[in-house]
């Protein structure tokens, strides 16, 4: 990978620091589709119930350097962009396969039944939704070294 | 058998015009239809074959009974194209009542949208009992031309891509029992080729060089079967499994994973949708995998 992608930008989400309102949800459903039915939201909010832990885990697009989705995608649908480094879906190249929905380990690309084609996070353009609204500062904008970092110590236990 | 004593009749039940050329354009065949005993007759009452393109709307519904009243059996019916046999394009619009074997029994479909001509001679000639020289060669889907499509079952993936972008719904996927079942309904298909082109696996092609006339609409299908995955964790099929095997390999052509992280993308890949997302554990395992992943690129 080129120089370039240590200084792109992502989104992390840090459990830590958040409280469950869903207010990312609410937001991102609503910017992408005008409706509040979270179950169009590109990123998703999971609680452990059953537990009772009071912990958070969320359901957000990585913008992977080497994304699963855009190898898997056999129409050229997704893409990531160079500069950016941005993983989206054209939806007027998407032919419904779904490979993106099931090889991507979180299954971040959904298949949306109206537009028949699969819909993901598209990082609102430059300026998240969720993380405009997200009063706790859960979920950032910071660059992939600062996400790698953070994601090393969540996820892997490497400080 | 009706042999050399065939009286067509031809009525337009509410047809865009497309599979009336087409009947048309069988003249230009020259196939002798005198010699033959085939005639073109201008009543009902004359006629012993009725001959119909189009679905059935609200005007032609009464009209339709009453000519095939007037029809003196033994009398057959022939429906050509796709709104003759499910109303094709039309599906949906306020003015239609049906297909037309919710009014008449219908004796043969010719499948397409349109047939071609070659195909319509074909098949009447097949139906009535007639004998044509070289007509198998007629048949012949030419060089650039596109018939039903046919699916193969070796090569099909069954990932569904074909039916969502199917704009005449004419593939069906069925998913009950441990098998997927892609299914290619010739009665609706309009011929345009996208099921081919969006094809992930090469596994549709649309030159068919059978005969495309059916008794039994339902019976005009090309299938194809696919074993479906089963979760890891729930146990419910959810994917099919040659699509997974598919994905993976073009993702091994394309990115060199460490054997750990490819091992987690394995188990990932069998796991459905809903367990991923089952609680925050899975997610979890899903956002390790892909970190681990990333620390490989640094």
């Amino acid at each position: 990978m080129g120089d370039n992608s240590q200084n792109q930008k992502v989104i992390v989400y840090e459990p830590e620091l958040c409280t469950g309102c869903r207010h990312c949800e609410i937001v991102c459903a609503f910017k992408h589709y005008s409706s509040v039915d979270l179950n169009k939201s590109y990123i998703s909010i999971l609680f452990n119930g059953d537990e009772g832990t009071g912990a958070f885990e969320a359901v957000n697009c990585q913008h992977c350097e080497e994304p699963i989705c855009v190898n898997a995608c056999p129409s050229g649908a997704l893409g990531k962009d160079e500069g950016t480094g941005w993983v989206t879906v054209n939806p007027l190249k998407c032919i419904g396969c779904q490979m993106c929905v099931y090889m991507c380990p979180l299954s971040v690309p959904f298949f949306d039944e109206e537009r028949k084609a699969a819909a993901k996070c598209d990082f609102c353009g430059g300026d998240p939704e969720c993380v405009k609204h997200c009063s706790p500062a859960a979920l950032r904008v910071v660059t992939r070294e600062e996400a790698l970092q953070l994601n090393k110590r969540l996820y892997l236990g490497i400080r | 058998m009706i042999t050399n004593d065939i009286r067509i009749f031809r009525f337009d039940a509410s047809s865009c015009n497309g599979c009336d050329i087409e009947v048309l354009a069988i003249l230009t065949l020259g196939l002798p239809l005198d010699e033959l005993g085939v005639k073109i007759v201008d009543t009902p009452q004359e006629a012993n074959t009725l001959v119909i393109t189009g679905g059935v709307n609200i005007k032609s519904e009464p009209e339709l009974e009453e000519i095939y009243e007037l029809i003196e059996p033994p009398r057959r019916v022939i429906a050509i194209g796709s709104c003759a046999a499910t109303m094709g394009i039309f599906k949906g619009s306020y003015s239609m009542i049906g297909p037309i074997d919710e009014i008449v029994p219908v004796d043969l479909y010719i499948m397409g949208c349109p047939p071609r001509p070659q195909v319509i001679a074909g098949a009447l000639a097949d139906a009535l009992g007639l004998d044509i020289e070289g007509m198998e060669s007629l048949l012949e889907t030419p060089e650039g031309f596109r018939a039903e499509p046919v699916v193969s079952s070796i090569k099909c993936i069954g990932c569904a891509a074909c039916m969502h972008s199917c704009p005449a719904g004419a593939i069906e996927i069925d998913n009950t029992g441990a098998d997927r079942v892609v299914k290619f309904t010739h009665k609706d298909c309009i011929f345009c080729a996208t099921c081919e082109e969006v094809c992930p696996s090469e596994a549709v092609e649309l030159t068919y060089k059978d005969k495309s006339w059916f008794e039994d609409k339902e019976a005009a299908i090309s299938e194809a079967t696919v074993e479906l995955k089963k979760c890891l964790l729930c146990g419910l099929p959810f994917v099919s499994s040659r699509q997974i095997d598919w994905a993976m390999k073009k993702i091994e052509e394309k990115l060199r994973i460490p054997k750990e992280a490819h091992d987690r993308l394995l188990w990932s890949s069998s796991i459905c949708t809903d367990c991923r997302r089952k609680g925050i554990n899975e997610v979890k395992e899903a956002k390790k995998t892909l970190a681990s992943i990333a620390i490989r690129t640094q």
